[in-house]
């Protein structure tokens, strides 16, 4: 009888029942009918006990950590600083928006923010150009799935917590699919770049702009401490503690990153150095994130809290780019997403007991073996049904959905769990850019004030490649699973 | 028809207009709380080499009443995730009515959860203590209790009455929609904010 809920469950989805009652009233409804009244009080509570977790308060803390950068002003510094990395190329800002996309994705774990961030900034700018809006458009809204692939990550946070993942394990894991995604998207600019004659952009827009004396200190001493730490991590590597006291191989290595600092600015223009040095700041929020969680000082959820403290020390004391009087409402936006996500994973919890009550991913599992016995043809298949998942349903809620139906399926095909996380993640991911219920797509639509029809037919080649990607991830596990072990996340 | 829907109608927008109101604004007292809470934790642990009992299980109480008293917004403002398409594929009358009958669906879902709600908070599970909470019990702060787990469980109690009185609202808007009164009807209060979760 219970196993009707999935059927019912699709029915209320496809009616158009917001997702968050589907997931209660379909299993509510057959334990009902079933006269098992109770076990629908066991729904309410695995509910509540699914929202009253810790590791679960990462999500609201990246969402806040990212709304209190994106109104504090880092955007325009990640495009002047992409721009003077890659605008010189042909098809130049076209280059510029994937790179933004890619650096922004460290400091945001949003698709949405990332189009409307950097779509309001870039799409008239590449207008103003000479491309076209739809391509524009489409280029934004195409580079923005990164955002959720590279950590941190929302989407990797919900995977995690509902499957029992390890957090860190899957932000790890997502950096090398997110960079290749951005790499596909490059090339494919490229060979859009030939066939359409597209321009090349002047690598530094605002000549002689000038740096506040906090912020100039603060990259010129973060610039100093990070390279000293990737040259004491190499020193290390050859056992240089072994024989020198730490601090004092720290200190040789500082002075080694600060001369290697000077005779590098003697190489570039004065612009050039201007544009890296605004860039330092934000683009330290990643690396306080990932360093932290690698190094093992913080838990996801403590790094998480951490880039809140760090983005406000940023906003208001480096950059000065906010007062008091934003705060509330970035709190508010934040709090607002949070609440809609957490209530969500609550009845996802709910929902994950009735599945492994019904007996659903047995029975599936019995019909996609009956298909075929290979895991390669098994993994093609799952991948085109996500797919079409995708073009309805934003990843959050699909993740919630056909993760516990489909995960232990493919884990006792012998798929690592964090490699399917990844070729899930990714898969419903790109789905936000696939048309017709792509939710960038209409994010970009109402930024650009193009139709969606347009954008999406513009957005097609992009797709290819990232359906490409896809598959590559897919057969490929190297891809993710690398620096998941190298690190020893991953046994 | 419509005359009386309205009257009936605005009671509940009031209500949620300044109840809503007050919601957003204790979430966002409880975000900053929350924020708080955990770096306390980390400089305590790291910095000072001891971990506080505390800030976890008080994070964690922010974080469900955050959820409880501005998810009501959230649904107000058509933020919770759904697959609009076959409503809007419809004609606009028959959308409508699909529309109410999904409203009256997830009213079903929500009275029940108030219910066994109240249970939940009134019940055994209510009467335990959280294990690190402590609560002022008198004026001048000499007497300390812990603070009982039934208001963390209050949290989702007060949250579904919250979205209750939000989807009556829905739907005696959908309701005069249907009757042909939308024209009248003010529109619904949507803050610049947008739900971007993915």
């Amino acid at each position: 009888m219970l196993i009707w809920f999935l059927p019912l469950f699709l029915f209320f989805l496809i009616i158009g029942l917001p997702v968050f009652f589907g997931l209660l009233a379909a299993p509510g409804i057959l334990l009902w009918m079933a006269g098992q009244e109770r076990d629908i009080t066991l729904l309410y509570r695995n509910v509540y006990n699914g929202m009253d977790s810790f590791p679960l308060m990462a999500i609201p803390f990246f969402m806040l950590a990212g709304e209190l950068m994106n109104k504090g002003g880092i955007t325009i510094r990640l495009v002047e600083f992409s721009q003077a990395l890659m605008g010189h190329l042909r098809g130049g800002l076209a280059h510029v928006n994937v790179l933004s996309s890619i650096l922004f994705a460290g400091l945001s774990g949003s698709a949405v923010a990332d189009t409307s961030a950097l779509g309001s900034m870039l799409i008239p700018a590449m207008e103003k150009q000479g491309y076209t809006r739809r391509f524009a458009a489409a280029i934004t809204a195409a580079s923005s799935v990164i955002g959720p692939i590279i950590p941190p990550s929302g989407i990797m946070i919900i995977y995690a917590y509902v499957m029992g993942e390890s957090v860190a394990a899957l932000f790890l894991a997502g950096i090398v699919p997110g960079v290749l995604v951005g790499i596909g998207l490059m090339v494919m600019v490229r060979l859009l770049a030939d066939r359409y004659d597209l321009p090349k952009a002047e690598r530094i827009v605002q000549k002689e702009q000038t740096i506040s004396g906090a912020e100039f200190w603060s990259s010129f001493l973060l610039l100093r401490l990070n390279l000293a730490g990737v040259l004491l991590m190499i020193a290390n590597g050859f056992g240089a503690s072994e024989t020198v006291p730490g601090w004092m191989v720290f200190a040789v290595m500082l002075a080694l990153a600060h001369g290697l600092l000077i005779w590098m600015r003697r190489q570039v223009s004065h612009d050039f150095r201007i544009v890296c040095k605004r860039a330092v700041v934000p683009l330290q929020t990643p690396i306080l994130i990932l360093g932290g969680i690698l190094i093992g000082i913080f838990t996801p959820t403590e790094a998480a809290a951490v880039a809140v403290a760090y983005a406000i020390l940023v906003a208001f004391f480096i950059l000065r780019t906010m007062t008091l009087a934003d705060l509330p409402g970035v709190l508010q936006r934040a709090a607002l997403t949070s609440a809609v996500v957490l209530l969500l994973v609550g009845a996802a919890m709910a929902f994950k007991t009735v599945v492994s009550l019904s007996y659903a991913p047995q029975i599936l599992a019995e019909f996609i073996l009956s298909l075929s016995e290979n895991p390669l043809t098994l993994l093609f298949l799952i991948n085109i049904l996500l797919f079409i998942v995708g073009m309805f349903l934003d990843a959050g809620p699909a993740i919630i959905i056909l993760g516990p139906i489909l995960g232990p399926i493919f884990v006792d095909l012998g798929v690592h769990p964090v490699h399917f996380a990844i070729i899930m993640s990714v898969n419903l991911t790109v789905g936000l850019a696939t048309p017709p219920m792509g939710l960038v797509l209409f994010v970009a639509s109402s930024v650009s004030g193009e139709k969606v029809e347009t954008i999406s037919k513009a957005i097609l080649p992009f797709l290819a490649i990232e359906v490409f990607v896809i598959f590559l991830i897919t057969y490929v596990p190297a891809i993710s699973m690398t620096i998941p072990r190298l690190t020893g996340f991953v046994n | 028809m419509t005359g009386v829907l309205k009257a009936v109608l605005l009671p509940f927008q009031l209500w949620n207009d300044v109840v809503l109101k007050i919601g957003r604004g204790i979430a966002v007292v409880a975000i900053a709380l929350m924020v708080l809470a955990i770096l306390i934790q980390v400089f305590f642990r790291y910095v000072l080499n001891n971990a506080l009992p505390w800030p976890d299980e008080a994070a964690r109480f922010c974080m469900l009443w955050l959820t409880g008293v501005i998810a009501p917004t959230a649904f107000r403002r058509r933020g919770f995730v759904a697959i609009d398409m076959l409503i809007e594929a419809l004609p606009r009358r028959a959308g409508a009515l699909l529309s109410l009958l999904l409203l009256f669906v997830s009213a079903a879902v929500l009275a029940i959860a108030v219910e066994i709600g109240w249970g939940e908070v009134t019940g055994f599970g209510g009467q335990f203590d959280t294990a690190s909470l402590w609560v002022p019990a008198s004026l001048d702060f000499s007497e300390w209790m812990r603070v009982p787990r039934s208001w963390m469980m209050a949290s989702l109690l007060v949250g579904v009455v919250l979205l209750f009185i939000v989807n009556i609202e829905l739907i005696l808007r959908a309701l005069i929609t249907i009757l042909g009164g939308a024209d009248d009807l003010r529109p619904m209060p949507l803050g610049e904010e947008e739900i971007m979760a993915e």
